[in-house]
């Protein structure tokens, strides 16, 4: 593979610009309306202007509501790329890792990559949000007349299967959660802020066994964009740039069928060991890690894929301390998906970037010269890495 | 127990064993079975699928609990979501009727059976420890 390394080191890739509009429970503005507020927020936060822009790639989440309009809802013209992308929620890093190869190979000079979602409608509770659209036939059909409604049954189906096989325990898995609200106490952005304990993992309701409401992730409106551009066009924009050393994705294309892995490995595996490669880095060099966490559990087995921990250990791994503010591992430093905001992958992408830049106030980690992102779509099914830094990538190509 | 189902294109040649007490599966000309929704062999990739009925034996890979909302002091209805691994080999994803959550463990044998929402929907497979 050519990453940054194989590149003159003018035209590697950063991250120059973030753009997060309010998140959580915002009423009034449409998915594409929130998408273009992002792209305008990580525009002016670039320093750059709308017209500098000639790369969009937008991903739209549960309600599809980001179309490639948005070019027109922006004034965009003449784009060198322009592109809705999809692998949910491993796409923010692929649409950096799109964005990335766009700037390096000079395709693009300025790629604006955004995510926006508007499932919460005023009046109508989280739950109807996700998953209680049934279609009356077809396959999905069948799995729906079978009881399955949204990702939480398949999510806590591959659980048990961890659980089962590695003695996986609930309360190891309310171990992340309770880590994570502790840095979510930290992050003025997050929707969810007061502390809990493990007692109130234990006492929250079934959603669905093995997973209680405070395995799952929120539900949020919002949107978040990031722009991509090359190191030297960053170097006199005003903020500082987010290196990308690295990337990988995997995709097992196992989803529902028999799968020895499933439940047990990931494709963060694949994904991980890409991004390592191409980045002349190993799992000892990461500072801050940005893990998607749609679930308590996704936690567990992507600490595992990752190889922060041996396959099978990431419940007492969980359990021993080493997350949350007081950890070892600075491990999805903004409370995450489960206590900050859900905007699939730019959940940790955006952190991941407050981190680098070295930006995150009260829960800024002190070591912070590699961070890794990662996404995860489907069920466990679609991967994608990115390792980030504040510092340029060294060597390689003059 | 199963929600209402119709049927289309993909699915009747299934449904048609539902409706006569098979659980069908795909098979190619080498013998390898694939799931029901497959169009390519898991094992060797051939596209010349048919349909073989499978034995309807299977045994438990994962499973979960949903808890339905309480009503007054009844206890909340639990309903069993299930992997199971058919005896042929391929997974299906299903609900078990008759389970008690506490009593399951991976690898217990199952057997299909078959139930409508309404007399007027297909008939959707579940599967009952044996
Ligand atoms: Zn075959």
């Amino acid at each position: 593979m050519s990453g940054p390394r194989d590149v003159a080191a003018g035209r590697r890739p950063v991250i120059a610009g973030l753009g997060l509009t309010d998140v959580g429970k915002v009423y009034g503005r449409s998915a594409q309306q929130f998408a273009a507020d992002a792209v305008r927020l990580a525009v002016a936060d670039a320093g750059l202007q709308m017209s500098d822009v000639d790369g969009l790639l937008t991903s739209s989440g549960v309600t599809r509501g980001v179309a490639m309009s948005l070019q027109r809802d922006l004034g965009l013209t003449d784009l060198a790329l322009l592109s809705e992308m999809q692998a949910f929620g491993a796409t923010a890093g692929a649409m950096v890792q799109m964005a990335a190869l766009a700037v390096q190979s000079g395709t693009a000079s300025v790629v604006a990559c955004v995510f926006a979602d508007d499932p919460l409608k005023e009046g109508k509770t989280a739950g109807s949000a996700y998953g209680t659209r049934r279609a009356p036939s077809g396959w999905g059909g069948l799995m729906g007349a079978s009881g399955y409604a949204g990702p939480n049954p398949l999510y806590a189906l591959a659980a048990r299967r961890h659980m089962q096989t590695y003695g996986t325990t609930t309360e190891q898995l309310g171990a992340v959660a309770v880590a994570q609200r502790d840095w979510a106490v930290l992050n003025p952005l997050a929707q969810l802020r007061t502390p809990m304990t493990l007692a109130d993992h234990a006492g929250s309701r079934w959603v669905v066994d093995p997973f209680r409401k405070l395995d799952c992730c929120l539900v949020s409106n919002g949107g978040a964009a990031v722009l991509v551009t090359t190191a030297e066009r960053a170097a006199d924009l005003a903020r500082p740039p987010v290196h990308v050393h690295g990337w990988g994705q995997a995709h097992p294309g196992r989803l529902l069928k028999h799968s020895e892995d499933f439940g047990l490995v990931t494709g963060a595996v694949a994904s991980g060991a890409k991004a390592f490669a191409m980045a002349g880095l190993t799992v000892q060099d990461v500072d801050v890690a940005e893990l998607y966490d749609c679930y308590t559990y996704t936690v567990v087995v992507s600490l595992e894929d990752y190889g922060f921990c041996a396959k099978g250990e990431g419940g007492p791994f969980a359990a021993s301390g080493a997350l949350g503010p007081e950890g070892t591992l600075k491990l999805n430093t903004g409370g995450g998906q489960l206590s900050s905001y859900y905007l699939w992958g730019m959940t940790p992408l955006t952190e991941a970037v407050i981190q680098a830049r070295g930006e995150a106030g009260e829960r800024q980690a002190d070591a912070h010269d590699i961070v890794l992102v990662s996404g995860n779509g489907g069920i466990l099914d679609h991967h994608s890495t990115l390792i980030l830094s504040p510092h340029p990538v060294s060597g390689g190509a003059a | 127990m199963v929600g209402p189902l119709d049927r289309d294109g993909d699915t009747a040649p299934f449904l048609d064993g539902t409706a006569r007490g098979e659980f069908l599966l795909r098979r190619c000309p080498q013998g390898h079975w694939s799931e029901p929704a497959a169009s390519t062999c898991t094992a060797c990739g051939s596209v010349e699928l048919s349909w073989a009925a499978s034995t309807g034996d299977a045994r438990l890979v994962s499973w979960a609990v949903t808890h339905g909302r309480p009503d007054g002091d009844t206890p909340p209805p639990r309903h069993v979501l299930a992997v199971v691994e058919l005896d042929e080999g391929p997974w299906w994803w299903t609900s078990l009727v008759a389970a008690d959550p506490e009593a399951l463990s991976p690898g217990i044998p199952l057997r299909v059976e078959f139930a409508r929402a309404a007399e007027q929907y297909e008939a959707v497979p579940v599967f009952r420890p044996v």
